[in-house]
């Protein structure tokens, strides 16, 4: 029997809803309060939080109807406890809790990094773990070692400072080209040269290959494109936009597969809102098949935050045997990584 | 009367009620401003264990602090979608039970600020407002929501949308200085 698992997601400002049956998805709603922010130039977590009520039982009414399936067919709900913004994850675990309560069903508090890496699931027949998991987002920059998606995860590097996605949007306020920063400066790069400047890529020195390999720092970057905005009064948006991209995407690709090399494991996947890049993923795809990586990317929509991948790990987690949460619980919003599920 | 849960998280209590009619069948709470997710599935749990199915959901909707009233009412919403049962919204400072004819309720509102009602012959006469102490007269404070006078009040109110009172904090980036 595949359990039929309804997943919740409201870390962020996306409230979104899976259900999965097994591996296969049934629903994908998400409501997005990204419009509302975009005119503070990043999320406004009370405007957030705001958004996810209203849009809770409408999102998980037209994935029901979506999925053709009842509530009383759910056989566990799962939602993403942490980490996150507080105010955002109460609102999906209150619901979350209200409807598991509401059905007598099992309550499955799940980690969002983790469910980011388990979406993969969904799209790929063969077992993903063991692999590397490159997970990058406007809130999340880890490498990550999985062994077993549903209990052993293991933080290999992080972000020193700020995130991928953070710095996509920070770059992208500072050539006007609006919120969220990722897609836009993907657009503008296109008609752009990425080698048109040399931007630094953090944290590659051979000291800090020896000290630090895993670990990301995209402020000196920022710092530097600022800088070069600044000296250059002619300077080319288009190519600012695609030299700074390619410093990104060079810099988490030179890690994620220094890992799987010096792991001896030879699978990588890309998560996250950042995997939606359209360069992360061509240049990916070129240096894993280079390298022999299996390469597992996410379709863009499962990239970024949805309540696929909360549900398609709930399932995992059903289908492993793993306990659900007992009694009661609080989001914990800066849950770590290590921690799959509660 | 229709068997009802009863919830209020718009202040630092979190409290759970099964009320059928004039009975009070339970009525709990648990004190801690950042406690309610948890306390909230706890108490819903136990009551649950003492009562038959409840036919409808009864909820406060604030004013009350933004974070843990949504707790309340998140929770309330999909407890009754699962249910397949009502859920009524009502205002949680009109649910304080005073026995006066003329009296002015209040809770902490945070930021030195209180949320507070006037009620004169048992109808709101005033409010809900959010104001400094000191720009209100004669408040009563640190009374809670009652169960039962909470849902009493779902036969004359539906409120939809939580009271929050308050804009978000927030300056668009085009205002900024």
């Amino acid at each position: 029997m595949q359990p039929i698992v309804l997943g919740i997601e409201t870390s962020c400002d996306e409230t979104a809803i899976g259900i999965v049956r097994g591996r296969t998805l049934l629903a994908n709603v998400i409501a997005s309060s990204v419009d509302e922010h975009a005119r503070f130039g990043g999320v406004v977590p009370e405007i957030a939080s705001r958004a996810h009520l209203e849009a809770m039982l409408p999102s998980i009414e037209r994935a029901l109807k979506d999925s053709q399936i009842s509530l009383s067919d759910i056989d566990a709900v799962a939602v993403t406890a942490g980490p996150g913004l507080v105010g955002a994850l109460l609102v999906g675990v209150a619901s979350a809790s209200g409807l598991a309560q509401g059905l007598g069903r099992p309550l499955y508090g799940v980690n969002h990094l983790a469910a980011h890496v388990s979406v993969d699931y969904l799209t790929h027949d063969q077992p993903t773990d063991p692999t590397i998991a490159l997970l990058v987002s406007g809130g999340h920059s880890s490498l990550l070692q999985v062994d077993d998606i549903t209990g052993s995860i293991t933080k290999l590097g992080a972000t020193m400072d700020d995130a991928a996605g953070e710095a996509f949007d920070k770059i992208a306020r500072i050539l006007n080209l609006g919120f969220p920063g990722g897609p836009a400066i993907d657009r503008e790069a296109v008609s752009g040269s990425a080698s048109a400047i040399d931007f630094p890529r953090g944290l590659t020195t051979t000291n800090d290959w020896a000290t630090r390999p895993y670990d990301f720092s995209f402020s000196g970057l920022k710092t530097a494109v600022a800088r070069y905005l600044e000296s250059t009064p002619s300077f080319v948006r288009a190519d600012v936009a695609a030299s700074f991209q390619e410093a990104v995407v060079d810099v988490l690709l030179l890690k994620a597969l220094a890992a799987c090399k010096s792991s001896g494991i030879e699978s990588l996947v890309i998560a996250g809102g950042v995997a939606a890049n359209s360069r992360l993923r061509a240049v990916a795809t070129e240096r894993c098949e280079k390298a022999g990586i299996q390469l597992r990317i996410p379709s863009p929509a499962l990239c970024t935050d949805n309540g696929a991948m909360v549900a398609s790990l709930g399932s995992l987690m059903v289908s492993a045997g793993r306990p659900a949460t007992q009694g009661a619980f609080d989001a914990d919003s800066s849950l770590k990584v290590e921690q799959v599920s509660l | 009367m229709t068997l009802t849960l009863a919830i209020d998280t718009s202040t630092s209590r979190t409290i759970v009620g099964i009320i059928d009619g004039d009975e009070v069948i339970f009525e709990k709470f648990h004190e801690g401003a950042t406690d309610h997710g948890r306390a909230l599935s706890q108490l819903v749990a136990e009551a649950l264990k003492v009562s038959r199915p409840p036919k409808q959901v009864v909820v406060g909707m604030g004013p009350g602090p933004f974070t843990g009233l949504r707790v309340g009412i998140s929770f309330a919403h999909t407890f009754g979608l699962a249910r397949n049962i009502p859920v009524i919204g009502v205002c949680s400072l009109d649910a304080i039970a005073i026995d006066a004819n003329e009296y002015t309720v209040a809770i902490d509102a945070r930021r030195k600020e209180i949320y507070w009602a006037r009620y004169k012959d048992g109808v709101r006469i005033e409010g809900p407002s959010v104001n400094k102490p000191a720009e209100v007269d004669g408040f009563i404070l640190d009374q809670y929501p009652d169960m039962k006078k909470l849902v009493s009040l779902s036969t004359s109110q539906n409120v939809t949308e939580p009271m929050y009172l308050r804009r978000p904090d927030a300056v668009p980036t085009a205002e900024r200085t």
